[in-house]
């Protein structure tokens, strides 16, 4: 190569005047050429111009890549999940405390139903409970009367109380031992 | 689905984007996390796509930032790694090859050049010595303007002439 337009192309270069063209040109005469020693000092600087093109990545980056894509498309789901659980835990609050309300109020809806009031005026709902009252009072009255009246007529039939005491004497009771006896003798 | 756009326009970045997480952090792992992590990013984020107006210029700019903030963060100096181990070869393990030696020197010299350069200087130089993008493709990828890259691209290629020549 001309070694005078090496010496231009130089000149150039160090202004940033050269082209990219240019610029492959002067690589290549470092690469290939037979450098004199006044442009040996530039020597350093080319060879890591070409050195450096030559670095590439490893074969299994794509690989290696995927990998941690697929791991971070993972990572993404957790943080999203992440970003809405303080509003999960207040919707699942509002849920419950929706649900609780809900239920008490048809549950006392319903007992209003039971124990509703009937009476409008105190004076005659008073009046309706003494009322029942009395009658309850009336109906314990004549059934004690009735009782009272049957334990006197017992009294009047003057029975002889050790008569019917013998009678249950009579009838056979339970016995353990009886029982046992007979087991032992079968045996 | 806008996934078939990761696949046609992010996707094919790879390279250059892991050449650029590489030239700031210097240490190819480190480089592919970050390309790594770019991408997966912007998977996640795919509904966000149609309100970023270029979304080759946005990896560059994502990675750039991220090489950065590694750097920042782990504190991963690894020019200062690489000249120890050389100077090692040089005064202690005569065994490492001379060509592996010199080859190592040269670019810790590099590495020491583009340790001096700004934040858009470093990623400018690396569009335009490594990429071979136009000046108008680096100004849209950096959202600077032309004159300013042309200005950082300036200053960047003479910072490497003085050290090369041994002016500094």
């Amino acid at each position: 190569m001309n070694i005078e337009r090496i010496h231009i192309l130089l000149e150039k270069y160090w202004n940033c005047e050269t082209s990219v063209s240019e610029e492959q040109e002067l690589q290549e005469f470092y690469n290939f050429g037979d450098v004199p020693d006044d442009l040996q000092q530039l020597v350093p600087m080319f060879s890591y111009k070409q050195d450096q093109h030559a670095i590439a990545l490893s074969d299994d980056f794509e690989k290696k890549l995927e990998t941690s894509i697929r791991k971070a498309d993972r990572k993404k789901q957790y943080i999203t999940i992440k970003i809405f659980e303080p509003f999960l835990r207040i919707a699942a609050s509002i849920i419950l405390i929706a649900g609780i309300g809900v239920s008490v109020y048809f549950f006392a809806r319903q007992n209003n139903q039971v124990f509703a009031e009937t009476y409008n005026d105190p004076g005659a709902a008073l009046e309706q409970a003494t009322s029942a009252l009395e009658k309850l009072s009336m109906a314990l009255q004549t059934t004690e009367e009735a009782s009272l009246k049957s334990l006197e007529q017992l009294d009047n039939l003057d029975l002889d109380w050790s008569e019917i005491d013998s009678l249950s004497s009579e009838i056979p009771l339970y016995n353990p031992d009886s029982n046992n006896n007979i087991e032992s003798e079968t045996l | 689905m806008s996934h078939d756009k990761f696949h046609r326009i992010i996707l094919p970045l790879k390279d250059k984007l892991f050449r650029l997480a590489w030239s700031i952090v210097r240490d190819s792992a480190e480089a592919e996390d970050i390309v790594q992590d770019v991408f997966v990013k912007l998977w996640t984020k795919n509904d966000e796509w149609d309100g970023i107006e270029n979304l080759e210029a946005y990896c560059f700019r994502a990675t750039k930032n991220l090489a950065f903030d590694r750097v920042e963060s782990l504190s991963i100096r690894k020019t200062e790694n690489i000249a120890s181990e050389s100077e090692n070869g040089v005064f202690v393990d005569d065994i490492t090859p001379l060509l592996k030696l010199v080859e190592t020197e040269r670019n810790t010299l590099i590495y020491k050049c583009i340790d001096q350069l700004s934040e858009n200087q470093k990623m400018v130089f690396q569009l335009r010595e490594i990429e071979g993008m136009s000046y108008k493709e680096i100004a849209d990828t950096m959202e600077i303007s032309e004159d300013l890259v042309k200005v950082s691209l300036f200053r960047a290629r003479n910072k490497m002439r003085e050290l090369l020549s041994g002016k500094q």
